[in-house]
């Protein structure tokens, strides 16, 4: 272990064992996926990172959302996202889920993923390569030391403005909402 | 190629139009009321697939127009008929377009029945259960219609999603 680093453990060592253990969810969304096993297998080989991906989400705390997100997908991602544990990141993939990309005037495509779930940070491209992915890790690292990878918290405070942006896409949702909805407004 | 079957076809029916524009594939325009039983004949000739079901939209003949795509499938099929498609081409009225559903030669038709009636909007009378097929929305005019305006219908719908607000400190 870097000697510098000890400091860092001691101090938090929740933050650091967050930061070096990422799991993944093994969510295949659109085209980017496929960029997603030469990742994780020998080639590019992920566990350098620690990032694995994972089977359910109940296990997992990184949710990749690689490529295009059409309507009924968005419902899978919203209860996927919904079931993860906390502390959760998530991170865009492509330029699909940050403007819609070439499915931009698509009448079945979500444009703005960001407007339904909270997102950490993006990769832009299409495709981006699987370096990518790793600056991305990166990125996410630095962003957990400072605190700043709190997009589900901010999930949690600004749940009713969520909640209402999924219903406005999905209509009337199945599940009931995941934080208490205050009804002030 | 396929003159023996051109030859039939021209036999069994006084008002259709058969064209082969390749040496492969045989084009036949025939009415909508006279599609099942081209199917049926054809089926019982050796044409046992049913390969696909595509709509065009011909907007200004304000016609659909139907393409049923059948080949011979089965090994014993394939040395009866040398090889080729068949092509069985129909229109129908654009406004209240409907037709006969093929289910009952080709049970295959119905995802791709569906997946027109959700599309299109062509509706066929006698399919079980016309229902969503990929969408999930309600699009008061179906998507593949060429006068179903995309970028309206997004600036409508997805861009009318009001951006989360920062959180308040």
């Amino acid at each position: 272990m870097d000697r510098k680093a000890i400091k860092k453990w001691l101090k938090d060592p929740e933050k650091m064992g967050n930061k070096y253990s990422l799991w993944a969810v093994y969510f295949c969304t659109g085209c980017g996926i496929i960029e997603v096993p030469p990742v994780i297998t020998s080639r590019w080989d992920a566990e350098r990172f620690g990032v694995i991906p994972v089977a359910t989400p109940r296990q997992a705390n990184l949710f990749l959302i690689t490529g295009y997100v059409s309507v009924k997908t968005l419902r899978a991602i919203i209860r996927t996202y919904e079931q993860m544990r906390e502390p959760k990141y998530t991170v865009g993939f492509g330029s699909c889920p940050i403007n819609g990309g070439m499915y931009w005037d698509s009448y079945n495509t979500i444009k703005h993923l960001d407007k339904y779930i909270p997102i950490d940070g993006w990769i832009a491209g299409c495709m981006p390569r699987p370096e990518a992915v790793f600056i991305a890790v990166t990125h996410l690292w630095t962003l957990i030391d400072k605190g700043m990878a709190n997009a589900y918290k901010k999930y949690r405070k600004q749940y009713k403005y969520y909640r209402r942006n999924q219903e406005m896409a999905l209509g009337k949702l199945e599940w009931p909402p995941l934080y208490p909805i205050s009804k002030d407004e | 190629m396929n003159k023996k079957i051109v030859a039939e076809l021209e036999l069994a029916f006084k008002d259709i139009e058969v064209n082969t524009p390749q040496d492969t594939r045989v084009e036949i325009c025939a009415r909508e009321e006279q599609i099942l039983t081209v199917l049926g004949f054809l089926a019982n000739k050796g044409y046992d697939h049913l390969a696909l079901i595509s709509c065009v939209d011909w907007i200004e003949e304000e016609e659909f127009e139907l393409v049923y795509i059948i080949t011979p499938y089965l090994q014993e099929n394939k040395a009866y008929i040398e090889k080729g498609d068949v092509f069985l081409k129909t229109r129908i009225a654009r406004e209240n377009p409907e037709a006969r559903t093929a289910i009952p030669i080709f049970a295959n038709a119905e995802p791709y029945e569906r997946e027109i009636h959700e599309l299109f909007g062509v509706k066929f009378s006698g399919h079980p259960r016309l229902t969503h097929l990929l969408l999930e929305r309600d699009y008061e005019i179906p998507p593949f219609r060429k006068d179903f305006d995309t970028r309206k219908y997004v600036k409508d719908v997805f861009d009318s999603i009001p951006v989360i607000p920062e959180e308040e400190e």
